[in-house]
This record gives C-alpha cells, sequence and structure tokens, in this order.
C-alpha cells in the first residue's frame, strides 16, 4: 500500500493530541472539555492504528476497538453529569460551582 | 476459567442485585445492600479456595499477588456496602441499587486489575474500575458540591486514560504485542515514551502529585459512603495494576523510568503532608493525608518486586481498614452535624465507642504501636533502608511526626475539646458493624501483623516471575 510514512501519522497524531490537551487545561466549558478528551483519546486510537499497521500486527487495530468502546462509555457518563450540573448550577463551566477551596 | 472466579462471581452478584432492584414495589431496600455486602465477604472467603493458575491465554493470571489484593478490595467492598444502608435512604432515595450495581461493578474492574498481564485486558480493567466511579460520585442528590466533586473525578479520569491509551499505542508500536510477557525483552526510546506515558495516565487516576488536584474537591463533595470507598479501593487496585505493568512489562527500561517515579513519590509525601496541616475540614484532611500516604505507596512500588511490594500491598492493607473507619466516623458526625474538625469537639463523650474508634484510626494512620499503621510504615522503611533509600527513609521519619500532628488535632477535637452540642451521636446498626469490623483488622493486624506479612512476602516475589 502507497500512502503517508509512518512519521507522518505519527505528526499527525501527536498533533491531535496536543491539540486536545490543551483545549482540557484551557477551556472553561464542560462540554468543550469533553471534546478535547475526545481529540486526545482519538489521537491514541490513530496511533493504535497507525503503529500496528506499520508493524503488521493486528493487534494496533485490535486495542483500537477496545479503546472506543471503552471511550464511549465513559463520554456517556460524562455528559450525563454535564446535564445534571447544567440542572442545578444553570451553567456548564467547570469553575462556576466553585463552593470549596483550600 | 476457574482462576477468573473472583470477578466472575463479582459480576454476578452485581447481575443478582440488578435484577432484585427490579422487582418492582418494595419499598426501601435495605435487603439489596445486605445481599451485596454478604456476597462480598462470601467472595472474600473464597479468594483461599480459588486454584492460582492462568486465565483467557495468559491474560490474568491468578497468584498470591492477585489474591492478596483482591482480598483488600473485597474487604473494602465488604465495608462500603454495610457503611452505606443507614445513610442510603438519606443520600440515594430510590436509587440504592443503582449505588450497588456501580459499587458492584468498579470491585470487579478491581479484582481483575492486579492480576492483568496484558496490555488490553489492563485498560479494560481500569476503565471497568473508573467509569462507575464517576457515576456514582455524581449520585447524590440535592447538594451542589456533589456534582462539582464528580466532574474533577470524571475530567481527571478521562485525560488518565487518554494518555494511559496512547502510551499502549506506543508499547504496541514498539514491539508488536501487548502480552507482557512478550513486552518485556523491549528496549528503545519508544518503549520509554509508551511506559513514562502510561505511568502518567495511571498516577493522575492514583491522584499522585502534580495529578493532585481532583482529590479534596472530589473527597469534600462526593457522598461520603463512596468517598469512603473511593479513598482506599481504586488506590490499591490502581497500584497493584501499575505494578504489574511497570516490573512485568517494562523492568528492562526501569533505569528511565524509576527517577520520574522517585520524583512523584516525594513530591506526593512532601506536598500532601504540608498541604493536610492548615485543613479544618476533616475530609479534606484526609484527602490530603492520603496523598502524602499515595507518596510512601509510590516509593514501595519503585523498589519493585519481592522487598518493595511486600511492603506495598502490606501498607495498603494497613491503610484500607484505618482509613476507611475515619471516612465512616467521619459520615456519622457529618450525618450529625457537619464536616468540619469543630463538628467533632468532644465526640468522645457524646458517643464514646465512635470517638474511640476514630482515635485508633487516627493513630493507625499516623503509624503508632500496637495498631496496624506502625507495621505498615516499619516494614516499609526497613526494606527502603535495607534497599538503600536511606535519606527517603528520614524524610519518611519526618513527615510521619507531621502527620501525627494534624492526625492528633483531629484527636484533640475529640477528646479534649468541649462538645458545643451534647446529645449523643446517633449510629445505627450497619454503620456500627462496619466500624467494629475496621477496628477489628485495625488492631488485629497491629497485635498479630505476621501472618499479614508473610503472606505479603508471597504475594511481593510473585510479580516479575
Amino acid at each position: 500500500m502507497n500512502g503517508p510514512p509512518l512519521e507522518a501519522w505519527l505528526a499527525l497524531s501527536a498533533a491531535l493530541f496536543a491539540v486536545g490537551l490543551f483545549g482540557v487545561l484551557t477551556r472553561k466549558n464542560l462540554v468543550a472539555i469533553l471534546l478535547g478528551v475526545e481529540l486526545m483519546a482519538n489521537a491514541a486510537n490513530l496511533n493504535m492504528v497507525a503503529l500496528g499497521h506499520f508493524r503488521g500486527t493486528p493487534f494496533g487495530q485490535a486495542a483500537a476497538l477496545f479503546s472506543i468502546a471503552l471511550t464511549v462509555a465513559e463520554v456517556v457518563v460524562g455528559l450525563a453529569i454535564v446535564v445534571l450540573l447544567a440542572r442545578t448550577h444553570k451553567s456548564v463551566d467547570a469553575d462556576a460551582p466553585s463552593e470549596m477551596q483550600g | 476459567m476457574m482462576p477468573l472466579a473472583i470477578p466472575i462471581g463479582v459480576c454476578a452478584l452485581a447481575v443478582l442485585v440488578l435484577a432484585i432492584d427490579l422487582v418492582p414495589g418494595t419499598g426501601p431496600r435495605r435487603g439489596a445492600a445486605a445481599l451485596a455486602a454478604a456476597g462480598l465477604a462470601a467472595l472474600f472467603v473464597a479468594t483461599w479456595f480459588v486454584p492460582s493458575g492462568v486465565a483467557l491465554s495468559g491474560a490474568f493470571e491468578n497468584d498470591a499477588f492477585t489474591v492478596y489484593v483482591q482480598r483488600i478490595v473485597l474487604g473494602a467492598g465488604v465495608l462500603a456496602a454495610t457503611g452505606m444502608i443507614d445513610h442510603a435512604e438519606r443520600l440515594f432515595p430510590r436509587r440504592h441499587g443503582e449505588y450497588l450495581l456501580l459499587l458492584l461493578a468498579s470491585t470487579c474492574g478491581m479484582t481483575l486489575l492486579p492480576g492483568a498481564k496484558e496490555l488490553i485486558t489492563l485498560i479494560v480493567a481500569f476503565e471497568l474500575m473508573g467509569v462507575p466511579l464517576y457515576a456514582m460520585a455524581a449520585l447524590h442528590k440535592g447538594t451542589t458540591i456533589g456534582n462539582e466533586g464528580a466532574v474533577k473525578l470524571y475530567v481527571a479520569g478521562a485525560v488518565s486514560a487518554a494518555i494511559t491509551a496512547y502510551g499502549l499505542s506506543f508499547v504496541i508500536g514498539a514491539t508488536g504485542e501487548t502480552m507482557f510477557s512478550v513486552v518485556r525483552p523491549g528496549e528503545g526510546p519508544m518503549i520509554v515514551l509508551g511506559a513514562l506515558l502510561m505511568l502518567a495516565g495511571m498516577a493522575y487516576k492514583l491522584g499522585a502529585v502534580p495529578f493532585h488536584g481532583w482529590v479534596p474537591d472530589t473527597y469534600q463533595g462526593a457522598p461520603a459512603p463512596f468517598v469512603a470507598f473511593l479513598s482506599v479501593a481504586p488506590k490499591a487496585a490502581g497500584l497493584a495494576g501499575m505494578a504489574r505493568l511497570l516490573w512485568e512489562a517494562f523492568p528492562r527500561t526501569a533505569d528511565r523510568w524509576t527517577p520520574i517515579l522517585l520524583a512523584l513519590a516525594i513530591l506526593s509525601m512532601a506536598i500532601g503532608n504540608a498541604l493536610a496541616i492548615p485543613q479544618s475540614n476533616a475530609r479534606r484532611l484526609l484527602a490530603y493525608s492520603g496523598i502524602g500516604h499515595m507518596g510512601l505507596l509510590l516509593l514501595a512500588l519503585l523498589m519493585g518486586r519481592g522487598s518493595g511490594l511486600e511492603a506495598m500491598v502490606f501498607y495498603l492493607a494497613t491503610y484500607v481498614a484505618a482509613n476507611m473507619g475515619a471516612f465512616l466516623v467521619a459520615e456519622a458526625v457529618e450525618a450529625d452535624g457537619g464536616g468540619e474538625i469543630a463538628h467533632f469537639n468532644g465526640l468522645a463523650r457524646r458517643n464514646p465507642g465512635l470517638g474511640l474508634a476514630l482515635l485508633l484510626f487516627l493513630l493507625s494512620l499516623g503509624g503508632i504501636p500496637f495498631v496496624a499503621g506502625f507495621w505498615g510504615k516499619m516494614v516499609l522503611f526497613r526494606n527502603a533502608w535495607l534497599a538503600g533509600y536511606t535519606w527517603f527513609v528520614l524524610a519518611g521519619a519526618l513527615v510521619t511526626v507531621v502527620g501525627l500532628f494534624y492526625y492528633l488535632r483531629l484527636g484533640r477535637a475529640v477528646y479534649i475539646e468541649a462538645p458545643t452540642n451534647t446529645a449523643p451521636v446517633a449510629t445505627g446498626g450497619a454503620m456500627r458493624t462496619a466500624i467494629v469490623l475496621a477496628v477489628l483488622v485495625t488492631v488485629g493486624m497491629g497485635v498479630f501483623p505476621t501472618p499479614f506479612i508473610e503472606a505479603a512476602a508471597a504475594a511481593g516475589v510473585a510479580v516479575g516471575r
């Protein structure tokens, strides 16, 4: 198969991971934070598939399938928590509800 | 399949509890919680009869290490299920069954994690442990800080999972395999990168400094019976999973990741204990002191196979009983008034049994002789000294003194300060049972530590054979 070399895929997934991490660290809106987490998880999946392909092993794709299922389970719970927060605080900002300190 | 009997049993128990909860119209369901507690206790006993060996084509191994950690986790599960019975109606109206289902699902992941010997099994077990915990943290009705705690736990867990998966991809890329035994001979920068990313992801979940920001807020905001469980069981299982991963899959590159682990250990020990001193809320005090304990546990983890892991699992066993006990007492005091240290004033006069139990737990956490925590620290410091970490032992002794200072500040409130309200603190029968169990374990391990240490020594050499 002719296509981009492994380095290109690794660079793409590293960029995705960095963008996701940046979003998680800088965004205040919880939905945006969830999107950042999703980007990080997808960077990991892309990396697994790319590395597995160039290494000639099926384990990369197998791990990516498991990883996708795990991320879905996680995001379902995360969105439920966001809905709960929107109901109790009328806001989905991560630090709007700050009632604790120390 | 027999070596997998314990995780399968926990899973079956979860399904049974869910089925009971779905039977319509039986009012409050104390029975379901009692069933969960009894079932977990039965599985705890069953750990002595499960044959050791591998299952799932070698992806899971039941050996002395797996069994030791499973007993810790199942013991914590029994205390958590028993301790929630009296408060469930107030904290989770009409949500008992869901709470128990989540508790058991998480416990299932925790019993799988210490035996995972394959990368995909490891991350699936880690997530099976983690995802139910997010939902449990948010189950608390009627408070808003509970939701804030749940959000922080969730974001920490999700970021940790993504970083771990990203690290995993590099390990697959470097070795083309997922079994620890096949990954093991691998060397090179890609393996080191993968190992470091997986290490960072898992340390995030365990709340080691500098990934500790979520810990105090989650501990303060989430429902009390849940925090008692969260503060010990995921730590025990997560550290066990890390021990397997690092010492069975990446021992060849140990000189590259042990410095990072050592830095995390020192920072956790120093910052956790320093920040515990000014706390005025009992739960936040226990949260920061827990970060300090995590520092000592990470040191034991990095000392590795044999003496290090022996100290780690034994320390965990002593820590689980004392810390859960302290949180259970805090829960009873909170139900009565509130969670500030001032609410503990005169507890010994208002309820002598509860006051004495809390004092024993605090002494154990502080490391005073004749309660379990002393032996935990003793074994850890002895083994660290023999392994050449002399200066770490001296620093550890110093923070132990600092720890005693803030633990006894709480003890002083209980025994010396005058109560503002002289009415006795009420505790329900189930709560008393859970606290008595925790006291028995704490004092029992303090007086007869030998069998526990011997079992821990067998567990310590089981990893990385």
